[in-house]
């Protein structure tokens, strides 16, 4: 059992690390890929193979949007997977699969708790980019990504070596106040990433489409294609009339120099002007 | 003046004639830049998402055209660091676009506004487009070959999976890089030759304003639940803001974290607040 926890969690972190530090593919964490894995690892591909097509078609509609992950795969597959092989029988098979968005779900709220947490270090990155060691930047990038997948493989070893009601016993342990608030923060924190961005592109006389921009996706619920058609239409017309408005402005400075110089022909070169 | 635009001409000619084929320096800085771009998901957090692999990715890039200008290079590297979230694929699109930029504000071409307004205004519709392309029209298509040949135990299934979602992404993410730093310097050069450059930045700060009031609407929230007892009746402070304005808190929440970086504040700072408030918050049950 302990050894296939290990081999379990070794795949886990193996699987986050290749796939969220070095593909971005967001595709070997996916059920058809992880089953087989498993499958092999426990000496048992074709349970391996068969289950992480069927985990595949449960899991197809979830994709992250936005950041926010309604159910974590990756971790659901190989909890499922194992369960099936480790326990045995046609039961085991369905039990998995009915647990796989079970488990999928509590770690995704697990992993988001921890980007939460994690996102205490962006201005630690912000300084360390600064420095303008791009070696040293991705070196630690590459120690802080490890270890921001332990938790989560700790947490997949034990759930395979001493079972699922353990974790879910241990996390209802914990204060609801304390679930509740991380959470929250969570939902509050990209605010910060937008205020900075905010604070780069802010000017007073067009803040305004910040305002538009949100009414558009809120009230009148726009695709952010559609809302980006919107405000380009808008951009361009803005751009053009200020453009004429230059060109004008050019014009009748040229058109008072060259009343000064009678020789020269009138200004109707504003068209090469630009 | 005639003499002025034919000199314009002939420059813009010869422009868009190195723009088709690329130098070699340029081309081994896009190799790198495409290499670094599979760390997106590299220390995703929730307040900058994708900004640390946004920053690894152009690096190459900002390495190349600040070599000798250790004040813009700082400069460079910060402007990176900003918020970024979009699909991985377009996410080379929008490097390539800002490489060419970078070039140009290194010459003092292109304000350092126009970068940001620029990567916020194509984060948010590119994001759009590639995450229904590639989740969800290529990675069904892809799933749908795959369960069908691993139903019967076939391997095969899994391989073609990867192949068809995988590898195609990381093809189609060169491929979009390339294209994204020719479009960056044909654009920029017809801009910058007909000289409205800072009537273009406001143009694209506007596209950006209205994008992350989008974003706003759609990421953050600010999920109050409380409610007050007055007497009898009990009054929800969530419905009295929604009543002004739907979700009016979340926009009031990012004004004033705006706020709170003009003023000077860090946003270590910020984050921790935030992190003490909503855990206070919780205790007390207005969360």
């Amino acid at each position: 059992m302990v050894s296939a926890a290990i081999a379990c969690a070794f795949t886990y972190f193996l699987i986050y690390f290749i796939d969220y530090g070095f593909l971005s593919w967001q595709c070997l964490n996916r059920p058809i890929v992880v089953g087989p894995i498993i499958g092999l690892l426990l000496g048992d591909p074709l349970t391996g193979i068969t289950m992480g097509a069927s985990l595949e078609a449960i899991f197809m509609g979830i994709s992250a949007i936005g950041g926010s992950i309604p159910s974590d795969c990756l971790s659901g597959t190989i909890i499922a997977v194992a369960y099936a092989i480790l326990v045995g029988g046609d039961n085991a098979v369905a039990t998995g699969l009915a647990l796989a968005m079970t488990i999928g779900t509590v770690m995704a709220s697990l992993n988001s708790v921890m980007m939460a947490l994690w996102s205490g270090l962006a201005p630690f990155w912000e300084n360390l980019a600064q420095e303008c060691n791009p070696k040293k930047f991705f070196f630690i990038n590459l120690v802080v990504f490890m270890i921001a997948i332990l938790p989560s493989s700790v947490v997949i070893f034990f759930s395979v070596a001493y079972g699922v009601d353990g974790i879910q016993a241990g996390l209802a342990a914990c204060p609801a106040w304390v679930t509740t608030g991380l959470s929250t923060a969570g939902t509050m924190m990209t605010s910060v990433g937008f205020g900075i961005l905010l604070a780069m592109i802010w000017s007073a006389d067009i803040a305004v489409f910040y305002f538009v921009g949100f009414i558009l996706s809120k009230t009148l619920s726009i695709s952010s294609l559609g809302i980006a058609v919107i405000g380009a239409a808008i951009a361009i017309t803005y751009f053009f009339i200020e453009r004429d408005i230059i060109a004008k402005s050019h014009a009748s400075i040229e058109a008072s120099q060259n009343n000064n110089e009678p020789t020269q022909k009138p200004a109707n070169t504003e068209e090469e002007f630009f | 003046m005639s003499d002025k635009s034919i000199n314009e001409k002939n420059k813009l000619e010869h422009q868009s004639n190195t723009d088709t084929a690329l130098t070699k320096q340029e081309k081994k800085t896009l190799k790198s830049m495409f290499l670094w771009s599979h760390t997106v998901f590299m220390n995703f957090n929730m307040t900058k998402m994708q900004a640390n692999g946004f920053t690894m990715t152009m690096s190459p890039a900002i390495q190349e055209i600040y070599k000798n200008d250790p004040g813009g290079m700082k400069e460079a590297y910060a402007r990176h660091q900003a918020f970024f979230n979009t699909n991985a694929v377009p996410f080379n699109f929008i490097a390539g676009i800002c490489y060419a930029l970078e070039k140009q504000c290194k010459e003092g071409n292109v304000p350092g506004k126009t970068i940001d307004a620029i990567r916020a205004s194509l984060m948010g519709p590119t994001a759009g487009m590639f995450d229904s392309l590639f989740f969800n029209c290529l990675r069904v298509i892809a799933a749908g070959i795959g369960i069908g040949l691993c139903t019967s135990g076939n391997i095969l299934g899994t391989f073609i999976f990867i192949g068809m979602f995988g590898v195609l992404q990381s093809v189609t993410k060169w491929f979009l890089l390339k294209f994204g730093y020719t479009l960056g310097t044909s654009f920029i050069d017809k801009v910058f030759n007909s000289g409205l450059m800072t009537v273009a930045t406001k143009a694209v700060s506007l596209l950006g304003l209205i994008m992350v009031g989008a974003m706003t609407a759609t990421t953050v929230s600010f999920p109050l639940n409380w409610t007050i007892a007055v007497g009898e009746a009990s009054v929800s402070v969530v419905d009295i803001f929604n009543s002004i304005y739907q979700d009016i808190l979340s926009v009031i929440l990012v004004l004033i974290m705006m706020g709170l970086i003009k003023k000077g504040h860090r946003p270590l700072q910020l984050i921790i607040g935030l992190l003490i408030f909503a855990l206070l918050g919780a205790m007390i049950g207005i969360f």
